[in-house]
Parts: structure tokens; C-alpha cells; sequence
């Protein structure tokens, strides 16, 4: 049996995934495409014969055979490649982590139950990897009251401007089942795992509209982002290789008649994790990775992905999530 | 002159408790007892 991924854009993410990709034995070619078709020959001969590029761009029709399309593109260019996959009946991955591009694609949610086709968006750290470990500690609750969600860590100058995009638009956070304007007065710190420990966060809405769809019924749900530094991309030109990225998820309800907190971290290069995820999201979309996952419509890893064998993946490709043990605060 | 220098006054004593105030951050108190562990197979707990 013969499985064909595509992966649309080789940037800082798209380079990891596409290793991950070309490392799960399952899948027997990668097709890699970039709008810098150079960079993506580079990266093609670098993987070995398992991978080649292809001249596919955002708005073309998905190549045949393609068994699974996964999207590792600037904000907003995914919408265009999700809707080729519906029409080519593909199940698809995309790890844009912009609001605006999550809603987008999310407006495809009917078309992709008609056309029975799985997509997943927020495949990345957070949302993301977050996500599935959102879905990991709420099942230790009863009845879950409250998800705060926060991340600091970019991947490449895509990913920062995204950022930067999502810290100055008007945040929604989810409050008493409704969405609620945001109007922080200045930051807020989160301790995340070590070595990267308290940043400096702003409320954003983010991926909070993926968990709100997994979670209709929790009471608040917010996302925190940290701010990216003002000269990232000069930096990464004087031979930085790569920003740490740190995720937090705290995560409030009841069980056994008292209300309680479960505080999970992961600390990761940011680039590499939300390449890990995508690729493993991929994976699993194209059946490469166990059994096929089928879940038409659109959605986020909370609601998609079963959260063991998912983390049982990432740890084995060095993926590792950690939990805090103590009084839970920050 | 004297309404100026109160002026200059005023507008630096705000910038430097505004800058404080942005340093300091809201919120956030240091994890003071536990600490974090590594999630393990098979259970990831």
C-alpha cells in the first residue's frame, strides 16, 4: 500500500514537517511545494528519495494520488489549499495559529461534511499540541470550569508577523457562554516550564474558537500569547537557528465534590514542535500512523485527535510534555 | 516657567510609573513549592 503526502510550503515549519513526514515509514513519497521552488529543491535533496517537489501553488488543483495535504504556509494562504482538498476529497492539515485564517477555513466546515473530507487547523504548538493536552486534562475532571491556554515562541519571520498581527487585533475570550471583548491593561505574567520560566503575555483570541467548539460547555476559555522581540528577524540573519517556544495550559474543574487544577508545559523549538505536530496530524489524516482518522468537517487537535496515542507519538519523535506538580499558580 | 517645569514635571513622574508599572507585569505570582516533571508513557500523567 502506497501513501503520498503533500506538503504545501517549506518555511521553518514546513522544512520540519517535511522531515518528520519523510521519517514515518507509512508514507512513501512526500511532495513538497514552495513558492520559492529553489528552497524547496534544497530541501527535497536534503530528505533523499522519498521526497520531490512539485509545482503546486495555493489555487491549483491537488495533484492525483495525493492520499493527505498538509499546509505549512503564511497566515491566510491555507484557506485556498483547504478548498482544493475538499474538491479533490482529501483530508487535509494546516497549522496556521492566526484567528482570522482558523475562521476562514472554519467557514468550510459544511462543505467538508457533504464532501465527507477530515480538516484539521491549529497544527502547530498552540493551539495545537496545547490543545491535545487541554483534552488530556479534562478528562480528569468531572465537569471542567475554566481553560487558559498560553504561549510564548515563533517560528520563522511568517510566524512573527502572525504574532504581532494577533497581540494588536481586539481580543475574544469565552466567558458564561458567550464571547466576551477583552480590554487587558497591560500584561500578564505566566511561568512557563524552564529554562524559558516567566514571560510576559497579552489575552488574544487566537485558537480559542477550537476550544470552545470541543468544549461548548466550559465557563471561560482565554489564550495568552507572548510578544515576540522587535529584532527577531536580524537575529536569525546573524545565524540564530531557531526560537525556544514554551506552551502552558492550566486547565480548572471538579471532581470527587472539589474544584481543582491541572497544570500541563512543554517547552520545544517552536518551529520544530509545530512541524512534529503537523506532520504527525498528517500522518494520522493519511492513514499512515494507525488506522485512517476520519472525522468529517472541520476541526481542532482537541476535538480530533485522541490525546495518548497522539503524545505517545510526538514523545517518540521528541516531542515531550511535562506536568507541574505543586500549588498552581501563575 | 513655573507651569512649564510642573508641566515637565508631571509628564516624567508618569512615564517613569508607567514604565515601572509595564516592567513589573500584572498578575503572576512565582511558583513557590513543586515543580515540573516529565509526562511518561504508557499513561502520560
Amino acid at each position: 500500500m502506497t501513501c503520498t503526502a503533500l506538503l504545501v510550503g517549506v518555511g521553518e515549519v514546513g522544512t520540519r514537517a517535511a522531515r518528520q513526514l519523510v521519517d514515518t515509514p507509512a508514507l512513501t513519497r512526500v511532495l513538497l511545494a514552495d513558492e520559492d521552488e529553489e528552497r524547496a529543491v534544497r530541501v527535497a535533496d536534503a530528505l533523499g528519495d522519498k521526497a520531490a517537489v512539485v509545482p503546486f501553488r495555493p489555487g491549483h488543483a491537488i495533484p492525483a494520488d495525493v492520499d493527505v495535504v498538509a499546509c505549512a504556509l503564511p497566515t491566510g494562504l491555507d484557506h485556498a489549499v483547504v478548498t482544493a482538498a475538499l474538491e479533490a476529497r482529501v483530508p487535509c492539515a494546516s497549522c496556521d495559529d492566526d484567528h482570522d485564517a482558523h475562521e476562514a477555513v472554519r467557514a468550510l466546515d459544511r462543505n467538508a461534511r457533504t464532501a465527507g473530507v477530515t480538516v484539521a487547523v491549529g497544527c502547530g504548538l498552540a493551539p495545537g499540541l496545547a490543545d491535545v493536552l487541554v483534552r488530556h486534562a479534562a478528562a480528569t475532571f468531572e465537569r471542567v470550569d475554566e481553560i487558559r491556554v498560553a504561549r510564548t515562541g515563533w517560528a520563522g519571520p511568517a510566524c512573527v508577523a502572525a504574532v504581532r498581527h494577533e497581540r494588536r487585533a481586539t481580543a475574544r475570550a469565552w466567558h458564561e457562554d458567550g464571547w466576551r471583548e477583552e480590554h487587558p491593561h497591560g500584561e500578564t505574567l505566566v511561568w512557563f516550564p524552564d529554562p524559558i520560566g516567566a514571560r510576559d503575555c497579552r489575552v488574544v483570541t487566537g485558537g480559542a474558537s477550537l476550544l470552545v467548539d470541543a468544549f461548548p460547555r466550559t465557563r471561560r476559555i482565554r489564550v495568552l500569547l507572548g510578544e515576540p522581540p522587535r529584532r527577531a528577524r536580524l537575529r536569525r540573519r546573524f545565524g540564530d537557528d531557531g526560537q525556544w517556544g514554551a506552551a502552558r495550559v492550566d486547565v480548572w474543574g471538579r471532581r470527587d465534590g472539589s474544584h481543582d487544577c491541572v497544570v500541563y508545559g512543554v517547552v520545544e523549538r517552536t518551529a520544530v514542535a509545530a512541524g512534529t505536530v503537523l506532520a504527525v496530524t498528517a500522518a494520522r489524516l493519511g492513514g499512515a500512523l494507525g488506522p485512517r482518522l476520519e472525522r468529517p468537517g472541520v476541526h481542532g487537535l482537541a476535538a480530533l485527535c485522541e490525546p495518548v496515542p497522539f503524545l505517545t507519538e510526538l514523545a517518540h519523535r521528541g516531542v515531550r510534555a511535562a506536568v507541574f506538580e505543586g500549588a498552581a499558580v501563575g | 516657567m513655573r507651569a512649564f517645569r510642573r508641566v515637565v514635571i508631571v509628564i516624567g513622574l508618569a512615564g517613569l510609573i508607567g514604565a515601572i508599572a509595564r516592567l513589573r507585569g500584572k498578575g503572576g505570582v512565582p511558583p513557590t513549592s513543586g515543580g515540573w516533571r516529565e509526562l511518561e508513557a504508557p499513561e502520560f500523567r
